[in-house]
């Protein structure tokens, strides 16, 4: 008997040393840039081959307090490489069957089943035994099971206990130090992870993930005292990033933006990988309307996004147990989620064209368009969603309108128009819907919507070509792409639903139809007015102002040609009352193709002013 | 020729097989995962067919379950089921060869529609049906980019199709146009029919369609034959055999632009696999493979279900790879037998009488009506020739009616019997003050013949002496009278104007005859024909004579009183009558020796008298009188004398009857008046001679002109003569005959005697 299990324990252990070996090795490997996936299918071979360890002890061998702490230290490390491999549920039960074994080793009655005081209870009766560390090894393990699943009551329960372990740990630590000094050919195996590293590990992990739940709770300041005690443990360079981010997150909720963005500065500092941090602050400039910082914000997001780590989660050091294993509460996922690359990209570019940079966010608008077509985009689940392509078209085509290259915006321009335009439905009735939620999937609603979507950007697109042409002062091909867009938007039949104020809610459909045809029959007004047609010009215009009142351009040139015909009064008035408008009107939330083009011929209001005040004498007179 | 090149062993049951774009490297699905097999490592095999154990260090994809493979580019999709969706996962392939293993790219779920996947036999059998992986691009998309060096070497295979840019906009939506993305379009076993743009950011698999039952085959087909190889239609087939043919449709519903129009075929299945060519969707149902056109359901959607594949009669096909033309024009096929064999089908050309089936149904409609257009003229030509051939018959019936009737007629001239003869009555009337007499002739049909239509009956009247003013010719009247049909037993009654009073001269032959005209018989188109016209058939009938008896005036008891009243007193009134008559009185009385007085107002009466012999007039009465009625003989022979005189004005002489037959003269005078104006007296008396046998019956005749004397002599003798000739002989015996003819003898010299007296003097 005792002859085989010699044997037997001498087996065990070469098996186990050559998982071991290999799992190092790997991990060396690792080191070197080895694919994620690579290194996982390396894992699965140990864990499979400490399975089959563990299940031969345990079943080949009584529950004896002799062996009890290589068997123990077997289940530490099966148990650890299952975590790791985010197979939660048979970790749990290999970890319970130990616990089992144990308690019948010390021969105890079987205890409570809350877990706290199973534990308590459990390492009080290991206490002067042999194998109380390999225990509490385990324990540190059970940790990190209700970290991965989120029982973060339990773990409050118990976190003196816990938090305790690593003082206690580290004592014995330094026996162990001893101990393998003094005899190397000792034959307690090996740790695959060194417990003082899991717990820091789980310390920091625990107060991330406790700082997430209560800042999603509310409780800021709170949450912001745990975080800041995390951030002075030792840790991995992440795992501080993401305590002064979260700590940034707490400081904006508590609206103190510039000492959240203090943190979000450190947050990068520590970890230039942390992008959550930037896209943070990204947001409080936003908030702060401070566009030059958050444009700067924005390309240094999109930057750190294009690195090749950036989107994966990267091993923390050599640590066989990932933070991402230990953190996956949603709340903690919801403040770390960056936008994608695309996505940072178009607001971007779109802040660039809205805010002066023109040439910089066509730039950005044309790497955007390239990155769209280019072979490896494979469908990427965008949160939140892109514009759908042809608006995209359409934006880019703005840009580059008002960077002055009408001829590139022509040619965006004429792809949408020539996807389009066999699709067009020959009439079309708008119902209004009521608040759906089809923005938020972005996918193509019922048929109708998208028609009417293609309808509206078939317009669009010779909207902007007639500025183009306007742009050109081609004022014949002007006209006629704005009578195109005309033709196309008067296809469509709007049904009223009852709510009157539909057309001032942006975004909706009904209100890009309004804005269409008020900037269409604007340019056509004005494209007449160029060719002296001042009557044609005066009805466009007139029909512009009643479709669109906010449009800027047609009540100046409105007035002008009022001006010419000798209405001069009329066209005072006209002037005065575009100005008044002008105060009010925001076009922040239209898209660019919607704006009113700065490319063509344009008034000079102080000029126009003057001739107010000339005829201001005749007017009293 | 198909050589076998190597054969490759693999760790388990391969699901799935794709090569990559340049023909070089080989994915092949098992459970374990997807192995890389390099063709070019299987190159250095000499003439046998290497072996090549695939083992794991050829393992691209350590994924489990892999069930179809995609290779889109340098994209490889594998498809795998979990327990409740199906897994689609994007590998990054590695540009060179299978040293490296994949990177993953991104992975979507489906969930699994499990109500037809459940109810099948899969758990049984252990075999997983595989979804259908196919790539389809715009096909104004340039084309994909391939692994290989030189993208221009890239073909499309049968997994990626190039669809009408129309269609591939309608149901993959503008954004994957715009993006020149290809899409994945993914058959399920559980019956959906997915996409998902491969190249477009934040894309996701949607439905498209559900077949709701196991996709078999996904494939596209150029069912228009004007694209510049794009396929207009895509077809996807399910395993209990529906089609679903999806097109574009152009003008959709409230002049809604283009739609996508989903159109749904059954066929026979179960559907093993199919492919799919042109026109012709290929499928095998393990029994027999069989052909659909798909062509023909453009024609008319109403019996698109109904329409029923046609079989190829191959049997136990499992797998069917891309129809190809051959040179000559024929599909082949090669398919993959349940055993394990790779045949070659080849489809014979289709004949032209199956092409005739094929035509379009414009076509079809119009040679159905050129046909039933042909089968009318026929109709009518038939029917022509039929009224024809009839017609002939009519006029061949009508002919051998004529002849019979001719034969009859000309047979029947001599005798008194003939079955169709005249018979006339005359009668006198007064129209606008003027008496004439007319004619009515009875034509009698008492042949079994029909006179039919085209005879005509001729009567003319011609006097039997005429005056010599006449110019020595007969001043004969024609009258014809046209009759349609008299049919046997009937007869036909015309009327004719004999004279008027006073002009014509009597006896009258009346002369009756059948004239049948060839124009009548041969109808309209021989009346154009001028020497038909006169061509006719003349036939005579009997002949009629009309004498003074027929045509005398008799004048009632009371009338002939008044009349000689009249005649006495009216001397005033009708003074150019007076002069007639004194110029005739100065004549007779000349003639007679001139002893008269000129202006003797009483006119000279002239007289002759007929004497037969009572006996004889009795035998003839009684003949007479037996034919007709019972109660004569009793009557005449009380008064002879009487009913001689009523017999000889009565008596239907020579087919001529006179009108006033109704009332009884039972008189021994009467009075009547001649055809030309002169009261006549006729006279009867019975003069008893010296022995018993010789009492004689005297008729006299008294007019003052002495042309209606002889006439009426001549009349009463010709009828005495006649009747005494054809009766006697019937009715005596051969003792009477012989005394008879004395009698006769004596009659004849009777005759002359009283003549001549009568004429000389009285």
């Amino acid at each position: 008997m005792c002859q085989y299990w010699w044997s037997f324990t001498l087996c065990t252990v070469v098996t186990f040393q050559f998982a071991f070996t290999f799992l190092f090795q790997q991990q060396e490997r690792g080191a070197e840039a080895v694919s994620h996936n690579q290194n996982q299918t390396h894992q699965r071979w140990c864990l499979s081959e400490f399975h089959k360890l563990s299940r031969k002890i345990q079943g080949g061998i009584p529950p004896l307090v002799d062996h009890a702490q290589s068997e123990l230290t077997v289940v530490y490390n099966t148990c650890l490489c299952s975590a790791a491999l985010s197979q939660l549920s048979e970790a749990e039960l290999l970890l319970s069957q130990a616990t089992e074994r144990v308690i019948q080793m010390t021969g105890d009655d079987p205890i409570s089943s809350d877990p706290p005081a199973f534990w308590r209870t459990l390492l009080k009766s290991v206490g002067n035994t042999t194998f109380n560390s390999s225990v509490q090894h385990l324990l540190c393990l059970q940790w990190a099971l209700w970290l991965a699943k989120c029982q973060l009551k339990t773990i409050q329960e118990f976190q003196d206990e816990l938090f305790s372990l690593s003082e206690t740990l580290s004592t014995e630590l330094g026996d162990d130090k001893r101990s393998s000094e003094r005899g190397k050919s000792s034959d307690i195996p090996l740790l695959v992870m060194d417990p003082r590293r899991l717990i820091e590990l789980l310390q920091t992990c625990t107060f991330i993930a406790q700082g997430a739940e209560r800042l999603s709770e509310g409780q800021s300041s709170e949450a912001l005292s745990g975080l800041q005690k995390a951030s002075s443990l030792p840790a991995p360079r992440m795992l501080l990033a993401y305590t002064h981010h979260l700590s940034g997150c707490c400081l904006a909720s508590m609206s103190c933006p510039q000492m959240a963005l203090q943190c979000y500065r450190k947050a990068v500092e520590t970890d230039s990988r942390c992008v959550c941090a930037l896209y943070q602050s990204l947001l409080i400039y936003r908030e702060l309307g401070n566009t030059q910082a958050e444009i700067q914000a924005l390309r240094l997001l999109h930057s750190s996004l294009l690195l090749p780590s950036a989107t994966e989660p990267p091993l923390a050091g050599a640590a066989l147990l990932s933070p991402s294993v230990l953190l996956c509460s949603q709340s903690l996922n919801r403040l770390l989620s960056v936008p994608s690359a695309l996505s940072v990209l178009h607001s971007l570019a779109q802040k660039c064209v809205l805010y002066g940079r023109v040439s910089e966010g066509v730039e950005y608008y044309l790497d955007l368009l390239a990155a769209l077509h280019s072979d490896d985009q494979h469908g990427v689940h965008e949160d939140p969603p892109l514009p759908r392509l042809p608006e995209l078209y359409l934006e880019a085509g703005a840009a580059l309108l008002t960077a002055r290259r009408p001829a590139d915006c022509m040619a965006l321009c004429d792809e949408v128009v020539g996807t389009t335009l066999e699709l067009l439905p020959e009439k079309l009735v708008l119902e209004e819907p009521e608040e759906t939620s089809e923005i938020e999937t972005g996918a193509v609603g019922a048929e109708g919507e998208d028609r009417m979507r293609m309808l509206l950007w078939t317009g669009a697109a010779y909207l902007l070509q007639g500025h183009c042409h306007t742009h050109l002062r081609d004022w014949k091909q002007a006209v006629t792409h704005y009578t195109r867009c005309i033709n196309l938007l008067v296809k469509v039949h709007f049904k009223k639903k009852g709510d009157a104020d539909m057309v001032g809610k942006q975004g909706t459909n009904l209100c890009i139809l309004q804005r269409l045809k008020g900037l269409s029959l604007a340019g056509r007004g004005i494209s007449f007015s160029q060719t002296d047609q001042l009557r044609e010009a005066l009805r466009d215009l007139h029909l512009s102002l009643q479709a669109a009142p906010d449009c800027v351009g047609a009540g100046l040139w409105c007035g002008e040609v009022l001006w010419r015909l000798g209405r001069r009064q009329e066209a005072a008035a006209c002037w005065e009352k575009t100005w008044s408008f002008t105060a009010q009107s925001s076009v922040e939330g239209l898209r660019l193709y919607l704006q009113e083009p700065q490319t063509g011929p344009l008034l000079d209001s102080t000029e126009l002013q003057h001739r107010i005040q000339e005829l201001g004498p005749t007017l009293s007179a | 020729i198909l050589i076998l090149f190597a054969v490759l062993q693999f760790p388990g049951p391969v699901s799935d097989l794709v090569e990559s774009h340049d023909k070089q490297v080989l994915f092949a699905a098992c459970m374990s995962g997807v192995y890389c097999v390099i063709q070019s490592s299987l190159a250095d095999a000499s003439s046998s067919p290497s072996e090549l154990k695939i083992s794991s260090e050829f393992l691209l994809v350590p994924e489990e379950g892999v069930l179809s493979l995609l290779l889109v580019g340098s994209v490889l999709l594998t498809l795998s089921q979990r327990d409740t969706s199906w897994i689609l996962t994007l590998y990054n392939c590695p540009k060179q060869s299978a040293s490296s293993s994949c990177e993953s790219l991104t992975s979507f779920s489906l969930p699994l529609v499990s109500s037809v996947v459940q109810d099948d036999d899969e758990g049984k059998t252990g075999v997983r049906r595989r979804p259908v992986l196919i790539c389809v691009c715009s096909g104004d998309a340039t084309p994909l980019p391939s692994s290989s060096t030189s993208s221009s070497e890239v073909t499309l295979t049968d997994r990626h199709i190039r669809l009408e840019p129309v269609l591939f906009k309608l149901l993959f939506g503008v954004d994957a146009a715009l993006a020149k993305s290809p899409v994945i379009l993914c058959g399920l076993p559980d019956g959906c029919l997915c996409f998902l743009p491969v190249r477009l950011a934040g894309s996701r698999p949607r439905v498209l369609h559900n077949l709701e039952q196991p996709v078999v085959f996904v494939g596209a087909s150029a069912v228009m034959k004007m694209g510049l190889g794009h396929a207009q239609c895509l077809v996807a087939v399910g395993e209990l055999g529906r089609v679903v043919l999806i097109k574009t449709d152009k003008g959709g519903p409230e002049g809604g632009g283009n739609t996508a129009g989903f159109t749904e075929r059954c066929v026979p299945g179960p559907v093993v696999c199919g492919c799919v060519d042109k026109n012709c969707l290929y499928y095998s149902t393990g029994s027999d493979l069989l052909r659909l056109d798909l062509n023909e359901e453009t024609s008319s959607k109403t019996d698109a279900a109904r329409q029923s594949p046609t079989s190829l009669s191959v049997c136990r096909v499992v797998a069917l790879a891309e129809p190809a033309h051959n040179p000559a024009g024929e599909v082949e096929l090669l398919g993959l037998s349940v055993r394990g064999q790779i045949q070659r089908i080849t489809l014979p050309l289709e004949k032209e009488d199956t092409g005739l089936s094929k035509m379009p149904s414009t076509q079809v409609g119009r040679s159905v009506r050129d046909l039933l257009s042909a089968i009318g003229d026929v109709c009518d030509r038939a029917s022509m020739l039929k009224t024809g051939i009839k017609s002939k018959n009519q006029i061949l019936k009508h002919l051998n009616q004529v002849l019979n009737i001719s034969f009859l007629l000309v047979a029947g001239t001599n005798s008194e019997e003939n079955l169709i003869r005249c018979h006339a009555t005359t009668k006198w009337s007064r129209l606008l003050q003027k008496d004439s007499l007319n004619l009515t002739c009875v034509l009698d049909n008492s042949s079994p013949y029909v006179l039919e239509h085209g005879w005509t009956l001729s009567v003319t009247v011609f006097p039997l002496s005429y005056p010599p003013s006449a110019g020595g010719e007969s001043p004969s009247t024609n009258f014809s009278f046209p009759f349609h049909s008299l049919p046997a037993g009937e007869s036909l009654e015309v009327s004719l104007p004999l004279a008027a009073a006073g002009v014509a001269s009597f006896p009258m032959t009346v002369s009756c005859s059948l004239i049948f005209s060839l124009s009548s018989l041969l109808g309209e188109e021989a009346a154009n024909f001028k020497g038909l016209q006169c061509s006719c058939i003349s036939l005579p009938l009997n002949t009629l004579t009309v004498d003074w008896l027929h045509a005398l005036q008799v004048s009632s008891p009371i009338d002939a009183q008044k009349m000689a009243t009249s005649q006495c007193n009216n001397t005033a009134t009708d003074t150019i009558q007076t002069f007639l008559n004194s110029r005739r009185i100065k004549c007779s009385g000349r003639g007679e020796g001139g002893g008269e007085n000129a202006s003797k107002p009483k006119r000279e009466q002239f007289s002759a008298s007929v004497r037969v012999l009572s006996e004889l007039v009795r035998d003839m009465l009684v003949v007479k009188s037996s034919d007709e009625d019972p109660q004569g003989p009793k009557l005449a022979l009380q008064n002879v004398h009487v009913s001689l005189l009523e017999w000889l004005l009565s008596e239907g002489f020579g087919g001529v009857r006179t009108g006033h037959q109704g009332d009884k003269m039972s008189r021994s005078v009467i009075h009547a008046r001649g055809p030309n104006g002169h009261t006549v007296k006729l006279t009867a008396k019975e003069s008893v001679g010296k022995e018993e046998s010789l009492t004689t019956v005297e008729v006299q005749v008294e007019s003052s002109s002495i042309a209606a004397v002889c006439g009426l002599h001549h009349a009463m003798l010709r009828r005495v003569q006649r009747a005494a000739s054809t009766k006697s002989i019937r009715s005596l015996g051969l003792r009477r005959a012989l005394q008879r003819a004395e009698v006769t003898t004596k009659h004849l010299f009777l005759f002359s005697f009283i003549y001549l007296p009568a004429v000389s003097s009285k």
